[in-house]
């Protein structure tokens, strides 16, 4: 207690060091007074009253020193002292502060940015959801590996038989079309289970969310939860909301509640904005069966573990109920197990896509930010020698090693930190550009990145790491000083250089693989964009439609594609339209299949796969792929042919060993399908991929109530197609709204869109890398030719040519930076044939980095070298 | 050497308590002089020591400080017992005494009385 008191006066007696200052001395000049006042009494003469006196009392200055060391925290007093010094001394050097500022928080800024993407999906993967990341996905697993999802039926036996879960959520994702006919909107909502809203512990910004007894019968309740988005656009957030009507797929559905602000549904980053009780599918699908229908899996569950319970309880448990329920309802369970998967890695959404490519990012991103601390190492090094002698002078007034090297850590701390603060700064701008991206897709997808207190705390660590890092060898240097050695050697004598020299080398290594990857990425990335898809995509309008409100049946399926198809071809500016269901470079990727050859053999275990899209005939008419052998698919309305399916050639090459395909049949696990013609192999999932197979059925033979509508303009300007497209679907059913329309151009914009995001980083930071390097190389061979102006004097006065001093200094530095290149450059190499090429080597980047980065680095030794070597030989001679 | 001194800040502390304790309010030459009267030298030269010495059991809140008048009328300092200091001084004087007497029948011991 009592040490706990003195602790708390002394913190408190350091801020207020002035006034107790003046106290002592006024304490000590009335002791004196009194004393000399005594010695006077006693018969001393005034003069010799005093000096005994003072005598009496002690050395002043050593007591003052007692009682500052008594009053106050020493260490913090220290502190203040070393942090007022820092910023005296970082005022002193501007310029250089500034550039190491400046590249410290870029550096930091991206970092952070990256981190929190990283952790968003991580760590808090749902927003608004207080513990999202202990949220496990309950997956049904199939033989083949697929992950199906669950039945409704299926998550309520699951509820009682997983013990290890407690409430496990059940959400299928639906499209809703919203508002009267003829005017509708398209919207993304969730059907979700009665515990929805509880077990993800949300609590409503108006009214109330589902309750549980409004999921258990069928279509009794209904209800729907909104948005509080939808609530602020739809409503302008007035609490009236709840209790009105709202038209949901033809049908009246009453607002009951507001969810929370941040919540955005249970598969982010889609974005979703109502919510609907499970149990209203029949009614607003159309009279789906998919809340009585083991078969359909339409279901994704989620589920938190119970207090003590672990993954692997829940993993078995989850095993054995669904060995259960195979053994019961063989039908429609057979050879379906269970795997529980933490909530990041879910097989639906790009999130496990993106948490790969992230994490790469970051690591070179942290490659760039250690090559930032090497140069700044560097440049602290090269000043800090010019301070040996400033240092030298501490050391022998008595300075301890700690108080140089804590010196000089609160100097270098400063700076890392001011270097933090910005680069936070530069993470929140960072962090809002991410969030306003665009709707990519059919989906709306909102990333909820932001910068929390995790991610400053991040940033806040990464400087300090940084400032540790940086300040290690200077620290070293100047601490290891002799005094007499640093007074004494006048700054002409060449010290030795083996740290900078070495830093140099690592940095420029640092430099070079973090260049080679920026360039690598860069060309990918350019190649890809300008890669012919081997389609033709300029002149295309899609546009997208959904059945799936209607209670379609495969017939009326087929129906509505052949007549959308009719109209749509008598408007006088289409030269060709088709429906498909799948368009090429989606951000979701498209279907793989799988399915067996007749007549072929495989040789390994598993399943022959191929991509598959069904299309209408014409789609390769639209889309300008060309058929190498046999014609187009039937007519819609032919009924007489056989089902058929299109080829392309990755897939007689990889399958039929190049054979002649036509004839062959195709059978997959429904239906057996004739292959009638050949197609030129095209760009499937992404520009510039290696080529698939790939199968087209027919949607003669396979109707779906979902389509993407291609339509071909004659006159080249494809958005004039827009309102017409409208026209015709509004004339064949009001109800049905005409989504996500785009140009073919912008779709596979939107999907380069990610990949643009680090393609812009690197094309900003690989450059500023290499000026920094720049910056870095000439600090130090500027500090060390200044060191040596005697040296060169002398040298020039003996006759040598300014030329061999200036070719002798850029050898004898480009010599650690070539060692530190080749070591990046070899280090780039092994990193790029394991992870990214597979064995073959990009010559052009690896030739032109190194070629560009050694003339920068040649460039930064020249321009110091020749600056020294035109001095005057006399003037280097007298100097100093 | 690190520990003579401490010992002399403790007994120094002691004896600041005790002198507060006799002789009631006292600036810090007052707490000097009588000091220096009763211990003799110990207190003849560096009267200085003093202050960290008060300073610190002013921390602890063992004594009390205000500004008030000296003999020749000029603000002093004035320093007091506090009932945390009279308690601090009780206990001490306490162990003290049983330190004392231990070390006293310490040196008294003879040979044969231990054997």
């Amino acid at each position: 207690m009592k040490s706990l008191r003195r602790f708390l006066t002394r913190l408190f007696n350091t801020a207020t060091m002035r006034a107790q200052e003046e106290r002592l001395r006024e304490e000590i000049a009335e002791h004196i007074a009194l004393q000399t006042a005594e010695n006077l009494r006693a018969g001393l003469s005034s003069v010799e009253a005093r000096r005994q006196a003072m005598l009496k009392f002690g050395g002043v200055e050593a007591m003052k020193q007692d009682f500052r060391a008594e009053r106050s925290l020493l260490f913090i007093e220290n502190l203040l002292g070393d942090l007022r010094n820092a910023g005296r001394s970082i005022s002193r050097m501007p310029g250089l502060a500034a550039v190491i500022i400046l590249s410290l928080a870029i550096g930091i800024g991206v970092n952070t940015t990256i981190f929190s993407w990283i952790q968003m999906i991580l760590f808090q993967p749902m927003p608004a959801v207080h513990g999202a990341a202990n949220f496990l996905m309950v997956e049904p697993r199939s033989e083949t590996g697929g992950y199906p999802g669950a039945s409704w039926l299926e998550y309520r036996d699951l509820q009682t038989q997983v013990p290890a879960l407690r409430d496990i959520v059940a959400s299928q994702m639906v499209p809703f079309n919203v508002g009267r006919p003829g005017q509708t909107e398209r919207t993304h909502g969730q059907l979700v289970s009665g515990n929805y809203f509880s077990a993800l512990g949300l609590k409503p910004v108006v009214g109330r969310f589902i309750r549980p007894e409004e999921a258990e019968r069928p279509g009794t309740e209904p209800v729907i939860v909104i948005s509080y988005d939808y609530w602020q656009t739809r409503f302008r957030g007035a609490p009236e909301a709840v209790g009105q009507k709202l038209r949901v797929n033809d049908r009246d559905l009453i607002v009951i509640g507001v969810a929370p602000r941040e919540f955005q549904g249970t598969m982010v980053p889609l974005k979703f904005e109502l919510w609907a009780p499970a149990t209203m599918a029949p009614a607003l699908l159309g009279g789906t069966r998919d809340i009585e229908d083991r078969g359909s899996r339409a279901f994704s569950l989620i589920g938190m573990l119970k207090p003590g319970a672990t993954p692997q309880e829940a993993q078995a448990e989850f095993s054995t109920a669904m060995a259960q329920l195979a053994r019961d309802y063989p039908d429609a369970s057979a050879g379906i197990g269970g795997e529980i998967l933490p909530f990041w890695s879910t097989p639906r959404g790009p999130q496990r896509l993106l948490i790969s490519g992230l994490v790469i990012l970051q690591g070179v991103m942290l490659l760039l930010l250690l090559a930032v601390c090497g140069n700044t190492a560097n440049l602290m090094l090269a000043r800090g020698s010019t301070r040996q002698r400033e240092m030298a002078v501490r050391v022998a007034l008595g300075a301890g090693r700690w108080r140089i090297v804590s010196l000089v850590l609160s100097e270098n701390m400063l700076l890392a930190l001011l270097g933090a603060g910005l680069g936070a700064a530069f993470a929140v701008w960072g962090t809002t550009a991410l969030r306003i991206a665009p709707m990519i897709g059919a989906f709306p997808i909102l990333f909820p990145t932001r910068v929390d207190a995790f991610t400053l705390v991040f940033a806040i660590l990464l400087g300090t790491a940084c400032g540790l890092i940086f300040s290690a060898a200077p620290a070293v240097h100047l601490a290891r000083l002799d005094p007499q050695d640093g007074l004494r050697s006048s700054s002409n004598t060449p010290p030795r250089s083996r740290a900078r020299k070495v830093l140099m080398g690592v940095e420029v290594g640092l430099a070079m693989v973090v260049l080679i990857a920026a360039a690598l990425f860069l060309q990918s990335f350019r190649l890809a964009s300008q890669s012919d898809p081997r389609f033709r995509p300029d002149g295309v309008l899609l546009a997208a439609y959904d059945l799936s409100g209607r209670n379609p049946d495969e017939a009326s399926d087929r129906e509505f594609a052949a007549r959308l198809l009719e109209r749509l071809r008598s408007l006088p500016d289409v030269e060709a339209a088709a429906i498909a269901t799948n368009v090429p470079v989606d951000l979701h990727g498209i279907p793989h299949r799988s399915f067996t050859l007749q007549g072929r053999v495989r040789t390994e275990p598993g399943q022959d796969r191929a991509i598959s899209n069904t299309v209408t005939p014409g789609y390769f008419k639209v889309m300008a792929i060309p058929l190498l052998e046999g014609n187009d698919f039937a007519e819609m309305r032919d009924k007489a042919a056989p089902a058929q399916a299109i080829v392309n050639e990755e897939f007689v090459r990889r399958y039929l060993d190049g054979a002649d395909a036509i004839g062959h049949r195709i059978q997959t696990r429904t239906q057996s399908f004739a292959i009638i013609a050949v197609a030129r192999n095209s760009a499937y999932d992404a520009l510039g991929e290696p080529a698939q197979p790939a199968i087209y059925f027919s949607y003669r033979d396979r109707p779906q109530d979902q389509g993407e509508i291609h339509l071909r303009t004659r006159s080249g300007n494809e958005t004039a197609l827009t309102s017409e497209a409208r026209a015709v679907l509004r004339d064949l059913d009001p109800m049905l709204p005409l989504y996500d329309v785009r140009t073919f151009s912008q779709h596979i914009e939107r999907n380069l869109y990610l990949r643009r995001i680090p393609a812009r980083m690197f094309a900003v930071l690989g450059p500023l890398l290499l000026g920094l390097a720049a910056i870095g190389i000439y600090a130090v061979v500027s500090y060390a030719v200044a060191r040596r102006t005697r040296e060169i004097g002398v040298r020039l006065a003996f006759g040598a040519t300014s030329g061999r001093v200036v070719l002798q200094i850029i050898c004898e530095n480009l010599g650690g930076i070539t060692w530190g290149a080749a070591i990046g450059w070899v280090l780039a190499l092994v990193i790029s044939l394991r992870l990214i090429a597979k064995g073959a080597v990009n010559f052009p980047v690896f030739i032109g980095v190194p070629a560009i980065l050694l003339c920068v680095a040649a460039l930064a030794c020249w321009i110091p070298a020749r600056r020294a070597s035109r001095i005057d030989p006399m003037a280097a001679l007298r100097h100093e | 050497m690190k520990q003579k001194a401490d010992v002399l800040q403790g007994t120094l502390a002691l004896m600041v308590l005790k002198t507060l304790d006799v002789l009631g309010p006292l600036h810090g030459y007052g707490i000097a002089r009588r000091i220096e009267q009763i211990s003799g030298d110990l207190l003849a030269v560096n009267q200085g020591t003093l202050y960290p010495v008060l300073l610190k059991l002013e921390q602890e809140g063992a004594i009390a400080s205000a500004w008030g008048a000296s003999e020749n009328n000029r603000r002093a300092r004035f320093y007091r017992l506090t009932r945390d200091g009279r308690k601090q001084l009780q206990a001490e004087t306490k162990d003290w005494e049983q330190t004392a007497a231990i070390i006293a029948r310490f040196f008294e011991a003879k040979a044969e009385n231990l054997s």
